[in-house]
């Protein structure tokens, strides 16, 4: 039956390729958007995980960079490094606005760092320096390439003129850029006491959330969170934005996927309702006839998935390249979704072609 | 010798009260094995009908079907489908062979269906296929084929299982005269040679040449049952009320097709009695 149920799926190229490319696109639909969230998450929290810091100290309070404003006090900052398992702590300020270009506006973070401090700077200068100077500013490649702008060019942050003089990599994501310039620069453009987040070091070998904990018990205006669970609020903000429009499309993928499935499946089981007569007739039974249906639903979907990941894998790679600072990446998550939807629609598409099977009279092969 | 088939006072209707119709009334039939019966009858008469009960497709409203020692009127439908695998053998007017397979699967697919392992189905189909005369088409698909091989297939198919009986439907009504007359002698092969019975529901005159009874099938009843003999001189078959000639010679009736057979028969009859009898 396998067999049979294989020539039946293949024996019409057009219909072969129209059925599996329909899957596959439905497919795709829910995995691109989920691999695109994945990879902007990835992208969203670079700068926290490249930081090279174990724990973040931040305002009492807030759990994240993303749409966050944070302000604690120099002196909550030496409280934090005061403790004996703290090897460094280094202060940064951050704000959201927009770099000006003569291509136009990003959106970015602007990190404010001291360049004679351990963190806080980036960490993948790929062009230039990291040692930023007074009105000079570090981009990310991505913004470069995509505004045309070089080393040595000029930009505009805050209504101040920057100069570039560095590069990074992997710092642009879906929504933002992250931009690096002098604290010092920063002070100025912000007057205040406040920094916005600490940046610790600690010791090798202790343990980080036990150190984290108590920076956060000894001073009541802050909350320190190693880097991993810093990260994974952050990474939460973007889950938390984009679940409605992931669970739509998610839901458009999957009735597409049920829709191409069924009707294809429908359509050849209608095509060949005489052929199934002929072999009801000849002494097959109808779980000979489910096992066709069934085998053509699973042949049709699971081409239809590896085009989908196939498809999803090369969007990956090519994207970027057109669109700088947009990653793809595929999640267990996403595809074991994929997988289990997959299976629904299989099961579902295949309910009438067998409801039509079980109804047909094998007598009709005499009637012609 | 015991019948392979038993029909006894089968009818089938359908509809009720007033928009019932009565498509084969009391009809019984008994087949030998190795007997060839060709009903007959004008179109509406029941044929189909009949045919698909004796195949186990649709069940009579009265009487009783026996084949070997199932009795079909008491299976139901979740047993019907072995009784049709392992006794019976359908040739269809449209050939209706699968048409994503190619002639050995469409052969081997009834074996597989019967249980054989899908290496044991492809030889066995290959060695019917060759017999048949199709061994340089086993991998075409059906549309590569002319009728009379499609046919043939179709034969072949309804072989592979070994049943004890054939039922044909119209097997000549979709092929010129040569590829009929093949048909026809194929069939006859089937019976005589392998032992099986073969029920052919047909139009076509010519298959009363290899029919060893002729039933005419009239408003859902056999009118009456034509015996068919054999012309010994020529091989035709030959009515045996209606025979336009015949000869008593030997304590043995012989009937002919014509009064040219008879006087052939009559230079020699040691010759044609023998070559009659050895048959």
């Amino acid at each position: 039956m396998f067999f049979l149920a294989w020539r039946n799926l293949s024996q019409s190229r057009t219909q072969f390729f129209l059925g599996v490319g329909g899957v596959a696109l439905a497919l795709v639909l829910m995995l691109a958007l989920d691999a695109l969230l994945a990879g902007s998450e990835e992208d969203l929290v670079a700068y926290i995980e490249q930081s090279g810091a174990d724990i973040f100290v931040a305002q009492e309070g807030v759990k994240n960079m993303h749409m966050a404003a944070s302000a604690i006090t120099l002196r909550d900052m030496r409280l934090a490094e005061h403790n004996p398992d703290v090897m460094s702590a280094s202060p940064i300020l951050y704000t959201t606005s927009v770099i000006n270009t003569d291509d136009g506006d990003v959106l970015s973070y602007i990190i404010g760092f001291d360049p004679d401090e351990p963190l806080g700077g980036p960490q993948s200068v790929i062009a230039g320096t990291v040692e930023v100077g007074r009105e000079e500013v570090i981009v990310d490649d991505a913004v470069a390439r995509s505004q045309g702008v070089a080393l040595g060019d000029e930009v505009e942050i805050m209504g101040e003129t920057f100069t570039v003089v560095g590069l990074t990599r992997g710092l642009t994501n879906i929504v933002n850029s992250v931009a690096f310039i002098n604290l010092r620069d920063f002070q100025a453009l912000r007057p205040g006491e406040a920094i916005s987040y600490a940046l610790l070091k600690t010791a090798p070998d202790v343990n980080v959330t036990q150190i984290a904990a108590a920076v956060s018990a000894r001073n009541d205006n802050v909350l320190a969170l190693p880097v991993p669970d810093f990260s994974r609020e952050e990474r939460q903000i973007i889950k938390d934005m984009s679940v409605e429009i992931l669970n739509i499309m998610n839901l458009s993928g999957f009735l597409i996927g049920l829709a191409v499935t069924g009707l294809t499946l429908y359509t050849s089981t209608l095509r060949k309702r005489q052929e199934y007569g002929v072999l009801k007739a000849i002494g097959a039974k109808n779980r000979h006839l489910y096992q066709v249906v069934a085998v053509q639903a699973s042949l049709s979907l699971v081409l239809g998935f590896v085009s989908a990941i196939t498809l999803v894998f090369l969007l990956g790679i090519v994207v970027p390249l057109i669109v700088p600072g947009m990653g793809m990446r595929l999640t267990q998550t996403g595809v074991t979704r994929v997988v289990i939807a997959s299976l629904v629609i299989g099961v579902l598409a295949a309910l009438m072609p067998a409801w039509q099977l079980a109804q047909l009279d094998p007598a009709r092969v005499f009637r012609g | 010798m015991e019948p392979i088939m038993q029909v006894e006072h089968v009818t089938r209707r359908f509809g009720r009260g007033g928009t019932e119709v009565v498509a084969v009334q009391d009809v019984s039939l008994s087949v030998a094995p190795g007997e060839v019966v060709l009903i007959m009858g004008p179109s509406g008469s029941g044929k189909t009908t009949l045919l698909s009960m004796l195949g186990g497709l649709l069940q009579p409203s009265d009487g009783r079907i026996r084949i070997g020692d199932d009795v079909l009127t008491e299976l139901d439908e979740r047993h019907l489908p072995d009784v049709r695998l392992h006794h019976l053998g359908f040739i269809f007017q449209d050939f209706n062979l699968l048409s994503a397979l190619t002639c050995l699967d469409n052969v081997a697919m009834v074996g597989q269906l019967n249980g054989m392992s899908r290496k044991e189905s492809r030889q066995r189909a290959r060695e019917l296929l060759e017999q048949l005369g199709l061994g340089h088409r086993l991998n075409f698909l059906p549309e590569k084929l002319s009728g009379g091989e499609k046919q043939r297939v179709a034969i072949a198919r309804a072989l592979v299982n070994q049943p004890d009986i054939i039922l044909a439907d119209e097997p000549t009504a979709n092929l010129d005269s040569h590829h009929g007359q093949e048909t026809m002698r194929l069939l006859r092969n089937i019976a005589k040679e392998e032992n099986r019975s073969v029920i052919i529901v047909s139009h076509d005159q010519r298959i009363k040449d290899i029919a060893d009874r002729v039933l005419w099938l009239e408003d859902g009843e056999f009118k009456n049952e034509v015996e068919m003999s054999r012309d010994p001189v020529c091989g035709m078959s030959v009515d045996l009320e209606t025979a336009p000639a015949q000869v008593e010679w030997n304590g043995r009736t012989y009937v002919f097709c014509a009064n040219g057979c008879r006087e052939e028969f009559l230079v020699d009859p040691t010759r044609f009695a023998k070559e009659s009898s050895g048959e």
